[in-house]
């Protein structure tokens, strides 16, 4: 197996941050198109082929059968090569609604016979086509795609199309392959300027950290095992209970935001602002996190915590699966908590 | 390929494609030289590094439409032929091409320029010599056309990717082209269109047998002309009464001025029937032989001596002249037909023949009667003139050795040395002289087995010309050229003569199943391949019903049972054998999650739980077991466990 990096090609319409891709000029559904040199030389087999049968000159029949083969096997390649192309998805490494994430499609070439050339890739869910230039028979290649999903949530990832013009660019040929693939897509995050500044201001409660570390604060108390130092042996509960006892000192406090996400939607408020909401609560904890604050997220029945430079792949699943209720939902709320909600026009916006 | 390479291979490519007009002279080679010619120079522009606009481009515009003014000048007036004008104006475009900017970018265009030219070489030749070119033509079209496809998928995507080699790709694809060519071409239809017939025109100043007159106020040069005329082929019981051939294509029978003439005669059509054309009557020894013959004089076919039917000829006439026979048909340079022969043959009807218009003088009536002495009898006078002119005079094969140009007379009166065409012409003349009718006969003579295939070849180079005498019934042939010395009785090396046996073999299969591949073959094949079909299903048939029939013993039985029972215990066995890990795949693939090469079977779970959460709940603990035989470093008999479980899952699913 080996590994290329596939030409990504430049898209039509209105590039990659507006969220789903537009098809690009040479897509189009069904199966075949006869390119212009095809029906160029589509015509020039018929004017044969007329010549031939007008003067039963054989050597014009030989040019005749020529043709048609040439004809018949360009079909046949493009087709059979295409056909034997098996396609998996492998991975993607993040992604964010509306931003090109990073991935890996497997792609091999099962055929016996027929190498595969000019093969351009194509999804819905891909930022931009891929370019390969050639597949040879009973190869693999895995090449980097940019995925761009326009809506959080989970992707499933199941047709993918590839086009190719290759042996003679007679004909340009589609075969949509199925692919198996699920993508967990994070919220869309907000633009850095006009969103974050709003929350720059917040800047968290100092918090207990409750994690055993260095500190001051005396954290916990345990029975010495080896490889403790001799320093943290607290010497007075040690000589009451008659054997080693090591003090732990807990983190110091760190500074730390707690998080509300009301999923409520109220009548009169549209997906958008639910959605909006959602992206805003998302570009705040993404924002806090870069800022070296703890996030706390608080949704119903869901309680997470993040801290500066741990992976806060959770939380932002919770918040890319989360659905909109359509019932009030009680929640606890802290009072520097920072809520999120939609609320109708006429309501006092929270944060 | 980089640009300038493969501008280079594209022009090219296009000097190639017309190099093949060269042999076939479908137009004339001065063009052709001009074409090369600037071709060469692009070439060379291109190689330096300069564009190839050799002519500034608005005097290049300007041509281009002055071009298509001379087209109707050279169509009409010059070259005289709508074809060959169109063929220049093809080369035309085609070096104006890569001269044109807009035109040069038009790479698809320019191809198919290339391509035309390559047509109009390819269907104005006939040799097997144009193969190979074939070949390599399809192999640089297809080598441009992958470049073209790679070219445009780039551009229709935008980006610049570097071109795999298409060497192999393009070797390979014209393989593949080849194959399915030679599938398709006998499959073709040939339904020629009728309105598309014709008499070729004759050739002047041709060597014997195929000139309009025999002229002796000119020297005759002949030249050695390899090409085959025809092919005869004729059983073994024919051989020793229709050998050597004499191919009859022409007949002088009028002299005038020291020139003689073929006798002038409208179109009369020979009347055909079931295929078969009646040309005179057949007497004696009578045998069918089988001809292919390339047509070199308009379509007028070479007829073997002895011929009385002509089988397979859609319609024949009797043109130019009285006993010679023209075939109408379209423009084809090859026909193949069969022919009934005959030792002896008359004409259909009573001919009124009388004797040439030769001027006898007295030396040469006086000759002639010295030869005959008393005899009386037409066909022994013949004999006896045959018999003096080929004992007593000197046959020199090259006529320029002959030196001062000569008539009959001095050739029977006081030279008494000449080439084939005065002993004929002498013996008309001294049968002239005798008041007997006889004329001369110009064709072809010889023919050279080819061990090989069982047939004669005879060459251009075979032309020859003898005597026909009119014995009150029908003609009979007579030759006064010394038999060892005739054109067709040659003798080669044993080496050179199985090199042009081959070489001919070649040609002949070339020239059969090629050339001359037609309805009646297609036809042929087709009842072939039905009788073929049909004995192979009655023989499979047959042999079934034979196997069945010993099937049905007992020891049969037995042994049919043994073997059976002896694969379901190999099935049986192997499936016990059967990894745990194809187990569950199998079992995957009947639920539609194929598990890939790269995919584990955990990955496989958790697709199956995205359909089916019951069967992969029901799968999961297998799946487990598996891994723990697989990967756990203790020894765990999960195979059967799994097999057991999964028998259940499949059965509990069917119920």
């Amino acid at each position: 197996m080996s590994t290329v990096t596939g030409y990504r090609l430049p898209v039509t319409g209105d590039g990659p941050a507006t969220g789903n891709r537009q098809p690009a000029t040479f897509e189009f559904e069904g199966v075949v198109r006869l390119t212009r040199i095809g029906v160029s030389f589509v015509i020039f087999t018929v004017i044969i082929g007329f010549a031939a049968i007008n003067t039963g000159n054989n050597a014009l029949y030989i040019g005749l059968s020529f043709m048609l083969g040439c004809l018949l096997l360009s079909g046949v390649a493009s087709k059979n090569g295409l056909q034997q192309l098996n396609v998996e998805f492998e991975r993607v490494q993040e992604a964010w609604a509306g931003r090109p994430a990073e991935g890996k499609l497997r792609i091999a070439n099962r055929s016996t016979v027929w190498n595969v050339r000019d093969v351009i890739v194509t999804s819905p869910e891909l930022a931009a086509p891929i370019f390969i230039p050639i597949l040879n028979r009973r190869s693999e290649v895995r090449v980097d795609a940019s995925f761009l999903f326009a809506k959080r949530g989970i992707v499933q990832l199941k047709v993918i199309d590839l086009y190719t013009r290759y042996p003679f660019g007679f004909f340009f040929k589609k075969r949509r392959a199925k692919i198996s693939g699920e993508v967990v897509v994070f919220p869309k995050l907000l633009d850095e300027h006009s969103e974050r500044e709003r929350f720059r201001p917040v800047d968290g409660d100092l918090h207990p950290s409750n994690r055993a570390g260095i500190g001051t604060d005396v954290h916990s108390f345990r029975e010495y095992v080896r490889g403790d130092s001799w320093r943290h042996i607290y010497w007075k509960k040690s000589a009451s209970l008659g054997r080693w006892i090591v003090k732990q000192t807990e983190v110091e406090a760190a500074r730390a935001v707690q998080v509300v996400v009301d999923p409520f939607k109220p009548h009169g408020t549209s997906d958008d602002d639910f959605e909006r909401m959602v992206s805003e609560a998302t570009t705040f904890i993404y924002d806090a996190l870069r800022r070296g604050l703890d996030v706390m997220l608080a949704m119903p029945r869901i309680s997470l915590r993040a801290r500066p430079g741990e992976p806060a792949t959770a939380m932002f699943r919770a918040l890319a699966v989360l659905e909109p209720v359509h019932e009030p939902v009680a929640q606890a709320i802290d009072r520097n908590a920072v809520v999120f909600a939609v609320r109708r026009s006429d309501e006092l916006k929270t944060a | 390929m980089s640009s300038k390479q493969h501008e280079l291979e594209l022009l090219l490519l296009t000097m190639f494609s017309a190099v093949p007009l060269y042999g076939t002279a479908a137009i004339s080679i001065t063009p052709l030289i001009v074409f090369h010619v600037v071709m060469l120079l692009l070439v060379l522009r291109v190689a330096t590094g300069h564009d190839p606009e050799l002519i500034p481009l608005p005097l290049m515009r300007v041509l281009a439409v002055a071009y298509i003014l001379f087209y109707i000048v050279d169509a009409a007036v010059i070259s005289r032929s709508a074809i060959a004008a169109s063929t220049h104006l093809v080369l035309f475009i085609a070096a104006y091409q890569p001269m044109e900017p807009v035109s040069r970018r038009k790479e698809s265009q320019r191809l198919l320029t290339a391509a035309l030219i390559f047509v109009a070489s390819v269907a104005t030749s006939t040799h097997i010599a144009i193969v190979p070119f074939v070949i390599a033509f399809a192999f640089l079209l297809f080598r441009e056309l992958i470049h073209l496809s790679h070219a445009d998928s780039v551009q229709t995507a935008g980006v610049s990717a570097a071109e795999p080699p298409s060497g192999r790709a393009a070797a390979f694809y014209v393989f593949g082209t080849t194959a399915i060519g030679i599938l398709l071409f006998p499959m073709l239809p040939r339904v020629r269109n009728p309105f598309v017939p014709g008499f070729i025109g004759s050739l002047n100043n041709a060597s014997t047998g195929l000139s309009d007159t025999i002229n002796f106020n000119d020297q005759r040069t002949i030249a050695n002309d390899a090409t085959v005329v025809s092919r005869v082929w004729m059983g073994q019981e024919a051989i020793p009464f229709f050998t050597p051939l004499r191919l009859r294509g022409v007949i002088y029978e009028h002299f005038k001025n020291n020139i003689w003439h073929q006798g002038r005669r409208d179109l009369m059509s020979v009347s055909t029937r079931d295929g078969v054309s009646e040309i005179a009557r057949g007497s004696g020894f009578s045998s069918r032989a089988t001809v292919q013959q390339r047509f070199i004089l308009g379509t007028r076919l070479f007829l073997p001596s002895g011929t009385y039917q002509v089988i397979g000829v859609p319609q024949i006439y009797e043109y130019p002249t009285r006993d010679i026979y023209t075939a109408w048909q379209s423009r084809g340079e090859v026909v193949n037909f069969d022919v009934r022969l005959a030792w002896s043959t008359n004409p259909l009807h009573v001919q009124r023949v009388s004797v040439t218009d030769y001027p006898v003088t007295p030396p040469v009536l006086a000759m002639a009667r010295q030869i005959v002495g008393n005899e009386t009898d037409p066909m022994k006078q013949a004999a006896r003139i045959e018999s003096y002119l080929s004992t007593h005079f000197q046959y020199v094969p090259d006529p320029s050795q002959l030196g001062a140009r000569m008539n009959v007379d001095q050739f029977l009166l006081r030279v008494h040395r000449g080439h084939c065409e005065y002993f004929a012409a002498g013996m008309v003349a001294l049968m002239t002289a005798l008041d007997v009718p006889a004329r001369i006969v110009g064709g072809f003579y010889g023919g050279k087995l080819n061990p090989l295939t069982g047939y004669f070849v005879v060459r251009r180079e075979d032309a020859h010309a003898w005597v026909e005498v009119f014995d009150g019934n029908g003609w009979r042939t007579f030759d006064p050229t010394p038999p060892s010395l005739r054109p067709g009785n040659a003798q080669s090396g044993l080496l050179a003569a199985y090199a042009s046996a081959l070489s001919d073999s070649i040609n002949y299969f070339w020239d059969r199943y090629i050339l001359t591949f037609g309805l009646a073959d297609q036809i042929a094949l087709a009842i072939e391949l039905i009788s073929q079909t049909r004995s192979f299903l009655a023989g499979l048939n047959r042999s079934s019903r034979t196997a069945v029939s010993n099937l049905l013993t007992i020891r049969s039985l037995i042994a049919l049972a043994i073997m059976v029972g002896l694969a379901l215990i190999t099935i049986w066995i192997v499936n016990r054998r059967r990894p745990a890990f194809e187990m569950l795949r199998d079992h995957l693939r009947a639920r539609g999650i194929e598990v890939g090469p790269s995919m584990t079977m955990e990955e496989a779970l958790i697709e199956l739980r995205a359909k089916e959460p019951g069967v992969a709940d029901a799968l999961h603990p297998l799946i487990a077991l598996y891994e723990e035989e697989r990967f756990s470093e203790h020894s765990i008999a999960a195979r059967e466990q799994i097999r057991r479980r999964l028998a259940e899952l499949q059965a509990s699913a069917r119920a």
